[in-house]
C-alpha cells in the first residue's frame, strides 16, 4: 500500500514535469488534490487500513500531500509569472509621448533677484519697509538735503504730478519715512519700484531698487564696507573683487560709489564694463546728518549707512542680459528663462 | 567735463602716464568716464560730480590733482601791464542775485579766427571755435571755471552796466537768434537803457560781439547759484555758465579771470584796457568748521594720525588751526561744499583712499528681523501663481488714458479718476494707472503676435487711486490673464479656460487656508469688460474680493486679442492679509470608515452645482462628509435644456460604523430634497 503511494508521487512528478501551461497544473492539482481527487480518496479510504498499519500509512499519506502541494504550487507559481510576463509584453506604451505635466510659470527675474537680495538682508537681520511710490517731494528730495534749485536734482530726472508730489526717483525715500516712526536701532531694507523720465537703450522710465540702511550709535564706514561686501559676495560669489571709490549724494557723506570686478571678464576688460574691468553696483555713505536733523533725530547721537543699488542693473549681471528694455517688455520667451 | 592731459600739465608737474592718472582721480571721486587720445594729447571725459564746482575747469582739475600727489600748483602770472582810463558804471539792484560784477573794457581789439593752437584746445574739450574774443572767454571758462561774456562796447548805450530783474520785459532775443520768454525775476543784465544778457545764461544778439567789432566789454561776475537754475529751468537752456553758476564759482577768483581774459585778449589781438571796476560789496567771509580728529577716525573706522588729517587739509587749500579741543579748519572760497565736519570726514576719507579703509561688521544688538506682512503675502501669492502654470510679469505703472474707453467702463467708474504726470514722456504714458488689467491686455496681445501661444500671465503691482489727501492711495492687486488656445497641446482638455483660471486661485485660496471662498454671479456683470454670462465674483467671507470672467468679445476685438480669454482681478492684497486664519488648528484623524454614495441626477440647465451642494449640505445631518461632483454630462438621452451631474456623497459618524440602511435612507432623503427643491431626476 505503501508502494502504491509512491507510484502516485513519481506519476505526480511526471505528469507536473510534462504540463505544459497553468491549466495543466490546475488540472493536477483537481486531479490529485481536488474533492474526487486521487490522495482525497484514499484519505476517505483510511479508516479502512488495519488499524495497526493506519498511523503510518496516515503519515505518509499526509506528507505525500503536501509534498504534492508544494510541487505543483511552485509549479504554478512558475506559469502564473510566466504568462504574466508574457501579457505585460503584450501592453507596451509609448514612452517618448511627452508626459502630462501641469505647466510651470515662472518670476519675473526682477522678482527672482530681489528674492535673493532680500533673504540675505533679512539673514543680516535687515527688516522690510515700504514706502509710496507718488510721494512728497520732501521724503524724495527735501528731507535728502537735496534743496529746491540745487543741481543736485539734476541727478535725478523727475516726472513730477504737482509742484510737490513726484514719482519716486528712489527708494531712498523709505529713509526718513521709517526714521520718523523709529528709534535707532534701525536695520532697514526698502524694496521697489522707482521713475526716473529717461527712456533710451539703456533706460527705462520705470526700475527697480533695494535701499538699504542702518542707523545706531558708532556705526563705522568700515562697517559699510564690511556689510556690502558680504553683501556682493553672497550675490555674485566668493572671487569677486570689490571697489569702493568716492562720489557724491546729497544724503550722504563721506559718499561711495561700489564697483564689482567684472562678472564677463573677471576683470581683464570688455565691452560689458567698457575696458575698465570694473562694474558700478551700488551708491553708499554715511548718512548726512543733516538727514537725521529732517528726521528729528540727535545727528551728535547716531551714525549709520545707507546704500542703494538697481535692481535691473544687478539682473542684467546675473544673467547676462544685455537689453534693459526685455525686462518690462514681458516677452512669454524671456520670462520663461527664468 | 573733458580735460586736456597737456592742459592740465601746465598748472602741475605730473609725470605719470594718463592712464595712471584717470585712475588717480577715479579712486579721489572723478571718475573718468573715458580716455580719448587726440593727436599728442589725451583728453580725459570726468564725471564732476554736483558738490564740486571748482573742479569744472582744468586749473580746479589740476589743483585737486597737486592736492592728492602733493605737488605745488603753477599758476600763470596775470599782469596787465597798462591801464588806460576807467571801467565801466557798474550798478547792482540785486546784490543777493550778483554780489560781484567785475568788467573791464578793452579797445582797439582785430576781430578775427582764433590762432590754431586755441581753437584746438577749445575744441578738443568739447566747445565749437568761432572767433578770437569769444574763444577767449570760452578758453577761460575753461581754464579756470569763470564763465565769462564780451560785449560789443559800441552797441551798449554809455559805458555802463545795471544788474537788475527783467520786471516789465516779457522777452528778450539771445544770441542763438531765439526769443526768450522771461519772468519778472528773471535777472538780466542792462546798459544804459535796455536788456543786453541774460545773466549767468547766455548773452543778447543786439551786443553781440561780431566782425567788425573793435571795442569789448569783458564781464566776469558771479550770480546766485539758485537764481541762474531758475532761469535756466525757466527758458529750458542749460548753457556752460548756467552749468559753473548754478553750482557755485569762486567768487574770489572773478577779478583774476577778468585779468587774464584782458590780458590774452591784448596779446593776440592787440587793444589797450582799461582799470578795472569791481563791484563786490560783501566780501567773500571764510567759513570756520571745528571738528576732532577722534571723530575723524571712529566714523571712517580707522585710526588715522592727526598729521595725516592735517597734511591734506593744508594740500587740499584749508587753513588748520589747533584749538583746545580739536581742531579748526577754514576751506578755501572755492569749496563751497565743506560746511560741516562730516565734509572734513569726507575730504580726508577721500584722501586716505576708500580702499584703505578696513571692512568690518557693525556691532549691534540682536532684534527679529521680519519681512514686510504685504510682501510676504505677495511672495507667497506669487508662487502659488507660479506653481499654477501662470508666469509673472511686471508693466509700466503708467496708463493711457483711452484704455479705459476700451474697457468699457461706465463714466462714473472710480478708476476714470486719474493722476496726471505733468511730463510724461508719451501721451500713453500720461496717467497712473488705476487698473492692471490694460497692460495685461497688451502683453497678451504682444505674444499673441509673436506667435506664442497658451500664455498665462499674472501681475501683483499697486494702482493708483486719488484721494483728498495730498498723496493717492496705493493699493496692491492682483489680476491675472489666460489665453487658451485650441489644441496646442495633445494633453489639452476641452474645458472653458474659465475653469484653468478659476483653478490657480482655488489653489491660492487653499495655500492661504482661505477656507470661506466662493463664486458668485450677480444680476449685473462684475465688470462691463466681462462677457456676461461666463463671469462673476469671487467672495472671501462674504466680501466682494474680486471677480473672474471670460472676457467680453467686444473688448477682446478693441484689444486686437482673438481666442479663448479668461481674466480675474484680486481688488486689495491687504484686506486678505486679515482674512487668512492666523494659526492651523489640527483636527483629529477619523476613527470609523466611511461609505460613499453616487447620486447621478438630471436638473434644468439653470440649476447650478452650488444650488445642488446647498441643498445637500442644508440636509440636518452631520453624517454627510464631503460632496464631490465627478460629472456632467449634456446630450442624449438627457433632454436638451438638461443637463445631468453625478456627486459623489461621502457619509460618515464621529462615533461609529454607520450601516447600510442608515446610509441609503439618508442618501433617499438627500434625493427627496433634490426632487423638491430643484425639481430634479434621478438619472437611471
Amino acid at each position: 500500500m505503501l508502494n502504491d503511494l509512491h507510484s502516485i508521487k513519481k506519476s505526480v512528478r511526471e505528469e507536473a514535469e510534462r504540463a505544459g501551461s497553468l491549466q495543466d497544473i490546475q488540472n493536477l492539482k483537481v486531479k490529485y488534490l481536488g474533492k474526487k481527487g486521487v490522495l482525497t480518496n484514499k484519505l476517505k479510504f483510511l479508516g479502512s487500513i488495519p488499524k495497526e498499519q493506519r498511523p503510518e500509512y496516515g503519515s505518509s499519506l499526509n506528507e505525500i500531500k503536501k509534498y504534492i502541494e508544494a510541487l505543483l504550487n511552485k509549479q504554478e507559481d512558475i506559469f502564473k509569472s510566466s504568462e504574466l510576463n508574457k501579457s505585460l509584453q503584450t501592453q507596451q506604451i509609448d514612452i517618448t509621448i511627452p508626459g502630462y505635466y501641469i505647466p510651470l510659470g515662472h518670476l519675473h527675474p526682477i522678482t527672482l533677484v530681489l528674492n535673493e537680495i532680500v533673504s540675505i538682508f533679512i539673514s543680516l537681520g535687515f527688516t522690510v519697509e515700504e514706502g509710496p511710490e507718488v510721494e512728497l517731494d520732501f521724503y524724495n528730495f527735501e528731507a535728502l538735503n537735496f534743496p529746491k534749485d540745487h543741481p543736485a536734482r539734476d541727478m535725478q530726472d523727475t516726472f513730477f504730478i504737482s509742484d510737490n508730489v513726484v514719482l519716486r526717483t528712489h527708494t531712498s525715500s523709505v529713509q526718513v519715512r521709517t526714521m520718523e516712526k523709529n528709534t535707532p536701532p534701525l536695520r532697514v531694507i526698502a524694496p521697489g519700484k522707482v521713475y526716473r523720465c529717461d527712456a533710451d537703450v539703456s533706460h527705462i522710465p520705470m526700475f527697480h531698487q533695494l535701499e538699504g540702511f542702518m542707523v545706531d550709535k558708532h556705526i563705522r564706514m568700515s562697517d559699510l564696507k564690511g556689510v556690502l561686501e558680504l553683501f556682493i559676495h553672497r550675490v555674485f560669489g566668493r572671487n569677486t573683487s570689490v571697489r569702493f571709490r568716492p562720489s557724491f549724494f546729497p544724503f550722504t557723506e563721506p559718499s561711495a560709489e561700489i564697483d564689482i570686478s567684472c562678472v564677463i571678464c573677471k576683470g581683464s576688460g570688455c565691452n560689458v564694463c567698457k575696458g575698465t574691468g570694473w562694474l558700478e553696483i551700488l551708491g553708499a555713505g554715511m548718512i548726512n546728518p543733516r538727514v537725521y536733523e529732517k528726521a528729528g533725530y540727535d545727528p551728535d547721537l547716531y551714525t549709520g549707512f545707507a546704500f542703494g543699488m538697481g535692481i535691473e542693473r544687478v539682473a542684467m549681471l546675473k544673467f547676462s542680459i544685455d537689453d534693459i528694455r526685455l525686462f518690462p517688455e514681458n516677452d512669454k520667451r524671456f520670462l520663461e528663462q527664468f | 567735463m573733458k580735460a586736456s592731459y597737456n592742459w592740465i600739465k601746465e598748472f602741475v608737474d605730473i609725470s605719470m602716464p594718463p592712464k595712471e592718472l584717470a585712475h588717480t582721480l577715479t579712486m579721489a571721486g572723478f571718475e573718468v568716464e573715458a580716455i580719448e587720445q587726440v593727436d599728442d594729447d589725451t583728453i580725459f571725459d570726468i564725471g564732476i560730480t554736483p558738490n564740486r564746482p571748482d573742479c569744472l575747469s582744468i586749473r580746479g582739475i589740476a589743483r585737486e590733482i597737486s592736492a592728492i600727489i602733493g605737488l605745488p600748483i603753477k599758476d600763470n602770472p596775470v599782469k596787465i601791464d597798462k591801464e588806460e582810463g576807467e571801467g565801466p558804471d557798474i550798478d547792482i539792484d540785486n546784490p543777493d542775485l550778483c554780489p560781484r560784477y567785475c568788467s573791464r573794457i578793452v579797445s582797439g581789439i582785430k576781430t578775427g579766427p582764433s590762432p590754431e593752437w586755441l581753437s584746438k584746445r577749445l575744441e578738443s574739450c568739447g566747445i565749437r571755435s568761432t572767433s578770437n574774443i569769444v574763444d577767449i572767454t570760452n578758453y577761460i571758462l575753461l581754464e579756470l571755471g569763470q564763465p565769462m561774456h564780451a560785449f560789443d562796447l559800441d552797441t551798449l548805450s554809455g559805458k555802463k552796466i545795471v544788474v537788475r530783474k527783467a520786471g516789465e520785459v516779457k522777452s528778450f532775443t539771445t544770441l542763438d537768434n531765439e526769443k526768450r520768454p522771461l519772468s519778472k525775476d528773471t535777472l538780466l543784465i542792462w546798459d544804459g537803457e535796455k536788456p543786453v544778457a541774460i545773466a549767468g545764461v547766455m548773452g543778447g544778439q543786439n551786443t553781440e560781439v561780431s566782425e567788425g567789432t573793435v571795442n569789448v566789454l569783458l564781464e566776469s561776475a558771479y550770480f546766485n547759484p539758485a537764481s541762474v537754475r531758475r532761469t535756466s529751468k525757466l527758458l529750458n537752456l542749460s548753457t556752460e555758465s548756467s552749468y559753473r553758476f548754478e553750482r557755485g564759482i569762486d567768487l574770489e577768483a572773478v577779478s583774476f579771470a577778468l585779468d587774464r581774459a584782458a590780458q590774452m585778449i591784448t596779446e593776440n589781438t592787440g587793444g589797450q584796457v582799461t582799470a578795472i571796476s569791481d563791484k563786490y560789496p560783501d566780501t567773500f567771509k571764510p567759513q570756520k568748521i571745528s571738528f576732532s580728529a577722534d571723530k575723524v577716525s571712529s566714523v571712517i573706522g580707522v585710526d588715522i594720525e592727526k598729521s595725516f588729517i592735517e597734511k591734506t587739509l593744508v594740500n587740499l587749500g584749508f587753513k588748520i588751526e589747533l584749538a583746545e579741543e580739536g581742531m579748526v579748519a577754514t576751506p578755501p572760497s572755492f569749496r563751497n561744499d565743506v560746511e560741516k565736519d562730516v565734509d572734513i570726514i569726507e575730504e580726508v576719507a577721500r584722501l586716505y583712499g576708500y580702499d584703505k579703509i578696513p571692512s568690518t561688521l557693525p556691532v549691534m544688538q540682536m532684534s527679529p528681523a521680519s519681512e514686510h506682512r504685504t510682501q510676504e503675502l505677495v511672495k507667497a501669492l506669487k508662487s502659488s501663481m507660479v506653481n499654477s502654470g501662470f508666469s509673472e510679469v511686471i508693466n509700466y505703472s503708467f496708463m493711457n488714458p483711452d484704455v479705459l474707453d476700451k474697457l468699457n467702463l461706465s463714466s462714473d467708474d472710480k478708476r476714470r479718476n486719474l493722476i496726471y504726470i505733468k511730463n510724461p514722456l508719451r501721451n500713453e504714458d500720461s496717467a497712473m494707472r488705476t487698473s492692471l488689467i490694460p497692460a495685461l491686455f497688451n502683453n497678451i496681445s504682444l505674444n499673441l503676435n509673436r506667435g506664442e501661444k497658451m500664455l498665462r500671465f499674472f501681475e501683483i503691482s499697486r494702482v493708483f487711486l486719488p484721494t483728498d489727501r495730498k498723496l493717492p492711495d496705493e493699493i496692491v492687486q492682483m489680476a491675472a490673464v489666460f489665453h487658451k488656445k485650441k489644441a496646442s497641446s495633445i494633453w489639452q482638455s476641452k474645458h472653458d479656460g474659465f475653469y484653468d483660471l478659476k483653478g490657480a486661485l482655488e489653489n491660492i485660496f487653499a495655500e492661504l487656508k482661505l477656507s470661506n471662498v466662493s463664486f458668485i454671479k450677480d444680476s449685473n456683470a462684475a465688470e462691463t469688460y466681462l462677457h456676461p454670462g461666463k463671469a462673476g465674483y469671487i467672495m472671501i467671507d462674504n466680501n466682494k474680493a474680486g471677480y473672474i470672467g471670460a472676457l467680453h468679445p467686444g473688448v477682446a476685438e478693441a484689444f486686437d486679442i482673438k481666442g479663448d480669454i479668461t481674466v480675474a482681478e484680486i481688488y486689495n492684497i491687504d484686506t486678505i492679509i486679515n482674512m487668512i486664519p492666523s494659526k492651523i488648528t489640527y483636527a483629529s484623524l477619523p476613527k470609523y470608515p466611511y461609505v460613499e454614495r453616487d447620486a447621478a441626477i438630471v436638473v434644468n440647465d439653470d440649476v447650478t452645482v452650488s444650488d445642488v451642494m446647498k441643498v445637500i449640505h442644508g440636509m440636518e445631518s452631520d453624517l454627510i462628509e464631503t460632496v464631490n461632483l465627478f460629472d456632467i454630462y449634456k446630450g442624449k438621452p438627457v433632454p436638451e435644456d438638461k443637463k445631468s451631474l453625478a456627486f459623489s456623497i461621502r457619509y460618515r459618524s464621529a462615533e461609529r460604523t454607520l450601516t447600510d440602511s442608515e446610509v441609503d435612507q439618508l442618501n433617499s432623503e438627500i434625493i427627496k430634497r433634490l426632487q423638491d427643491n430643484l425639481n430634479v431626476e434621478l438619472r437611471s
